[in-house]
């Protein structure tokens, strides 16, 4: 047995989906070849940009920020980083505490923002109350909020996260699963909000099964926070991602033939399904929103707050 | 004949059962799919299909947690 690109017989990796065989040097390369790939043919960076990379600690936004730092070396880029506490005891601290050492690594600039300072409120907290609707959503909600905000206060002109392929064919397939035609128009490598409050987002590893980020933190010997978010499990993402996973053993090409798949339709998708963009403002915060209240508000108000 | 075991906080001198008793046989029957972890065998990244050899040190990183 041996590397199929080098000879080297220190294997580390086959691909299922095409039976290749890599060492680790060539696995690494493979990685941040098809990252770097990705940006180019789907134009997610221009020269000068600033990036406001969305760092939880995690192996994904790690691996972002990594990546994305090779552009920054050499000098097309400049990088900042957010990392949103979302106040879950025993979890979130040490991805925030990785996050910072990261930062101070590159020598970028990074803050930290937590729900209990922006909201008064920590998850745990949302949690306990008896009329909540899920940690995710309000994760989700507020998360997206505060690095909007983030993105805006520190002058980034775009928000990078660490979406990989298997978190992007779930999206798929659960917006499929739940009829949510308006938010399957919102996916892709790339995503404009016709509002200018909102930064372009853009998913670099969105071509990357997450496994392989796993390996390539590992390989490269990145310090990153490998644990489970403790509500995790109460989510529809966990039980579709399950399905998938189950599928992909017999049919090792499914992720990317539904990602391929859904890349053809997006554009038909979104021009009969986008929704037009709310013009209006929250009356309470400012931000965006179709309604009085956007989001992010809405879920403060019913939770009382 | 038997191997070092490491795995989250666990580290464990394990008995090597049979011949060619590889790091998958491992993954199954501690009902670990290897999807989800990564193998070192002494410190060094392998594929599951590597066979543990007597005095090896065996650690399993788990690199995705469900959700």
């Amino acid at each position: 047995m041996q590397c199929s690109k080098c000879g080297n017989p220190k294997v580390i990796y086959k691909r299922e989906q095409s039976g290749q065989l890599l060492c680790q040097d060539c696995f690494i390369e493979s990685i941040e070849k098809k990252v770097i790939k990705t940006i180019k043919n789907e134009k997610l960076l221009d020269k000068g940009d600033k990036v406001l990379v969305a760092l939880s600690g995690g192996k994904d936004s790690v691996t972002t920020l990594e990546i994305l730092n090779s552009f920054r070396k050499m000098q097309v880029i400049d990088i900042c980083a957010v990392t949103v506490d979302e106040g879950i005891a025993n979890y979130r601290q040490e991805g925030v505490d990785i996050a910072k050492r990261h930062a101070e690594r590159l020598g970028i600039e990074h803050k930290v923002v937590s729900l209990k300072e922006d909201y008064g409120i920590t998850l745990d907290e949302i949690m306990e109350k008896e009329n909540h609707r899920g940690s995710c959503t309000y994760c989700g909600v507020f998360r997206r909020t505060i690095i909007n905000k983030a993105a805006r206060e520190m002058g980034a002109t775009k928000i990078a996260t660490g979406h990989n392929l298997d978190d992007e064919v779930q999206a798929i397939m659960m917006n499929y699963l739940e009829g949510n035609t308006g938010n399957l128009t919102k996916l892709g490598a790339k995503t404009e909000s016709k509002a200018e409050e909102f930064t372009v987002k853009i998913k670099p590893l969105r071509e990357i099964p997450e496994r392989e980020i796993g390996l390539y933190v590992v390989a490269k010997d990145l310090e990153v926070h490998f644990d489970s978010c403790p509500y995790a499990m109460q989510s529809f993402r966990g039980e579709v991602s399950e399905v998938i996973n189950q599928l992909a053993e017999k049919h090792p090409t499914i992720k990317y033939s539904t990602l391929r798949g859904y890349d053809k339709i997006k554009n038909t998708l979104k021009k009969e399904m986008q929704k037009e963009y709310a013009h209006g403002r929250c009356k309470r915060c400012g931000e965006p929103a179709s309604n009085e209240l956007c989001k992010a508000c809405f879920f403060l108000e019913e939770l009382g707050l | 004949m038997s191997f070092l075991l490491k795995y989250k906080q666990l580290e464990e001198k394990c008995e090597i059962p049979n011949e060619n008793y590889t790091i998958r046989d491992l993954l199954d029957e501690m009902e670990l799919s290897p999807q989800t972890v990564v193998s070192k065998q002494n410190g060094e990244l392998v594929i599951e299909d590597t066979v543990i050899e007597d005095g090896d040190e065996i650690q399993l990183v788990q690199i995705i947690y469900g959700g």
